[in-house]
């Protein structure tokens, strides 16, 4: 991946604004404003039928927009569809495969339809499959592959074309939790290689550990500052739990502590990890015999509940 | 995605050269994509070990054929094994060809196999015409199969090289022709099962539909005709009239027949004479019409001497299809008078019963061989094929441009 090397420093990789899609009289997308930089992953995050996939097919150029303002690599896909495809790598949530050809057969001929010459699409394929770790599957069949091995599959053959921008749609879906762990490195060293990623998930509690940024999409919107003060907002909160509860809260009640209650503790907020290491002596300080504190489950998830909170 | 505590990660492969920029038209086919296409839809359809025991019965029933036929056969020359083996390849990718195309790409979509290929340098024409080619070699496939019979049938068959060739290129040709419609209606129709019918359906018409659309526009334009005849009254004969009639039709002696005296009656009838050569064309637009229009005239009267088998298939369906052309005659149209009074006139004198046939029978044989050597007519059916392709791949190749503008109803791109 030598898009740093070779091009000038571009940060923003992907650039929607006001993005609007509708099939018939269904509005799919309605307003979708999104930034995804170079070297980053982004996460989309929404619930079922949001938009996020039709979102993705706009930014991959295989779905004309109604409206609104797309740039991926710099090119406009309305003008320069081809370039746009071309710089992209792209995951479908649907697992797509030629039953009947092998592994390093299907990523071989995906290189030659991308017009890499023949013993280079091959060595391209091999070095694929070992990085998603199916070379046992080289000259397997596809179809023998499991849906997690069908998933990696399908990663590898959005690498073929070395994408400067990846799309990732559900790569988790399915995926056993070692793989889960290991699609989170991948996806990780992709972008520290210099590409773009912009993955949408429902695993949230995946996507914290992997992602830089997050857009959140709800009705075919995406939730712009909002979202992004409730994730911030989100970081803030730690739990507490105590053996004797009764003597947790009159310490912060007595210390002039807000917080509030929560199965087993409390939530309180706090700022940084300093104050939460100052909070955490003040706590034992006052006596409470405290057993386990920490941030209040994954932040994605928190902003993500409170959203659909809001949608119902 | 090794474990974070074992093995270290992989380098990543360093590509030698960077995929190449994109050029050119977004739908033009290319050579290259093409081919790479092709290759992948043989590929995916490489015939399994059952696909395999299938063609070997099918190339065993072939063979079975061809060999019955042959010993069947006497030594004559005769063109009708040769036509059967082309009506059978006609038939056999009229078939195939569009059952596989029909489910080439909304099959491909449903299973997402489809979008990710729309993602690489390949045109909307690589796709599509790698694709109708893909389905169009199978039913290559099977002119090869009946090659061994049809090189026998041929060399008996008193037709020249060359009209074979001929005739196998626009059998070939309107198979490719119906499978790139089988595309179309993969393109437009949201689920396989809906394409592969419309496809047969659309076949079917130009087989069928013609004919049937040519037989019942003949009442549209038909012109009546009114015949007279004269005939002997027999409600009023006497008993001693009907009685010498009798006889004199019994022992055929009509010499001691009064013939003046018989009470006669006139009467008229309509006949409609359908002036089909307004409406031929509808026949020269099916496609095996088509196949017996480039297959090489046989006269009915020289065949021998031709060095030719008697007329076969071809050469008759090339008769009906000339005699549709041609239209009624003057003969056909003029009205005809039967007088059996005036007959029996004739039989009393010449004392038994004559025929005069004569006239009928060259008139026959002349119209018979007017039709056996009217010009062919290939072009109008061989232009609407080809309006019919150009027109399928239009479709197919506006359906397969991405971005899409509209997806077909019901269906996701993938």
């Amino acid at each position: 991946m030598s898009i740093l090397e070779e091009a000038p420093p571009m940060t923003e990789a992907i650039m929607a604004r006001g993005v609007a899609r509708a099939f018939g009289s269904v509005k799919a997308v309605q307003n979708a404003t999104l930034s995804v930089q170079a070297g980053k992953v982004t996460a989309l995050i929404g619930p079922n039928g949001c938009g996020k996939t039709t979102l993705m097919l706009m930014l991959a150029g295989l779905l004309k927009p109604d409206a609104g303002e797309i740039r991926v690599a710099g090119a406009d896909p309305r003008t320069d569809s081809a370039a746009v495809r071309a710089a992209i790598g792209w995951m479908p949530d649907q697992l797509g495969s030629w039953d009947n050809l092998t592994c390093l057969q299907t990523l071989t001929l995906v290189g030659r339809a991308y017009r890499i010459p023949q013993a280079e699409a091959r060595a391209k394929g091999l070095a694929l499959l070992h990085r998603v770790h199916l070379d046992e599957f080289a000259d397997r069949p596809t179809r023998v592959l499991s849906r997690g091995q069908k998933q990696r599959l399908s990663l590898a053959r959005a690498l073929v074309n070395d994408p400067s921008v990846l799309l990732l749609d559900e790569p988790a879906n399915g995926l056993d939790p070692r793989s889960r762990v290991e699609l989170r490195e991948f996806v990780r060293e992709i972008a520290a290689e210099g590409a773009a990623v912009l993955v949408s998930s429902h695993v949230l509690a995946e996507l914290d550990e992997m992602v830089d940024d997050a857009v959140f999409m709800s009705k075919g919107s995406t939730l712009g500052d909002d979202a992004a003060a409730m994730v911030a907002h989100a970081r803030t909160r730690y739990r507490v739990w105590a053996l004797d509860e009764v003597k947790l809260r009159e310490a912060l009640t007595g210390g002039n502590v807000p917080f509030e209650e929560a199965e087993g503790g409390v939530i309180v907020s706090i700022a940084d990890q300093t104050e939460a290491a100052y909070a955490l002596a003040w706590l034992v300080g006052q006596g409470v015999q405290v057993h386990r504190f920490g941030p209040a489950g994954s932040a994605l998830e928190q902003t993500y509940m409170a959203m659909d909170e809001e949608r119902r | 995605m090794t474990a974070t505590d074992t093995a270290p990660f992989p380098p990543t492969p360093t590509p030698a050269t960077k995929v190449p920029p994109r050029k050119g038209n977004p739908w033009r086919p290319t050579f290259g994509g093409v081919w790479l296409v092709t290759r992948v839809e043989l590929l995916r359809r490489r015939p399994s070990v059952k696909g395999y025991i299938f063609y070997g019965l099918l190339l065993a029933a072939i063979l079975a054929l061809g060999i019955l036929v042959a010993v069947v056969a006497g030594d004559d020359m005769t063109s009708t094994p040769l036509e059967l083996v082309l009506v059978l390849v006609l038939g056999a990718g009229m078939l195939i060809g569009p059952s596989l195309s029909a489910t080439s790409i909304n099959g491909d979509s449903g299973e997402g196999v489809l979008a990710p290929l729309q993602m690489t340098h390949l045109t909307a024409g690589d796709l599509a015409v790698g694709k109708l080619l893909a389905s169009w070699f199978v039913s290559f496939a099977v002119l090869v199969t009946t090659a061994p019979f049809l090189l026998y049938a041929y060399s008996r068959s008193g037709w020249h090289w060359h009209e074979l060739l001929t005739v196998l290129g626009v059998i070939m040709a309107v198979v490719l022709v119906s499978t790139a419609i089988g595309l179309a209606w993969s393109a437009i129709a949201a689920r396989a099962v809906a394409s592969v019918s419309l496809a047969h359906l659309t076949t079917g018409f130009f087989l069928i539909g013609t004919l049937v659309i040519f037989a019942f526009t003949m009442p549209l334009v038909s012109e009546t005709v009114t015949n007279g005849q004269r005939y002997i009254d027999w409600e009023r004969l006497t008993p001693e009239q009907s009685e010498a009639l009798d006889e004199a039709y019994m022992t055929g002696d009509f010499s001691q027949l009064d013939a003046e005296s018989y009470v006669c009656v006139e009467d008229t009838w309509d006949m409609s004479v359908a002036h089909t050569e307004r409406t031929a064309w509808m026949v020269l637009v099916n496609p095996v019409v088509v196949i017996g229009e480039v297959s090489p005239i046989v006269s009915t009267e020289t065949y021998e001497e031709d060095g030719r088998a008697a007329p076969g298939l071809f050469a008759m369906m090339h008769q009906m299809v000339s005699s549709a052309r041609i239209g009624p005659t003057e003969f056909d149209l003029e009205s005809s008078s039967y007088d059996e009074c005036a007959e029996l006139v004739r039989w009393a004198e010449a004392g038994t019963q004559t025929w005069d046939d004569s006239e009928w029978e060259d008139q026959w044989a002349e119209q018979q061989e007017e039709q056996a050597n009217y010009p062919r007519a290939p072009w109008l059916g061989l232009a609407v094929q080809a309006v019919l392709f150009v027109g399928s791949m239009a479709i197919v190749i506006r359906r397969l441009r991405v971005p899409y503008r509209t997806l077909r109803t019901g269906t996701r791109v993938a």
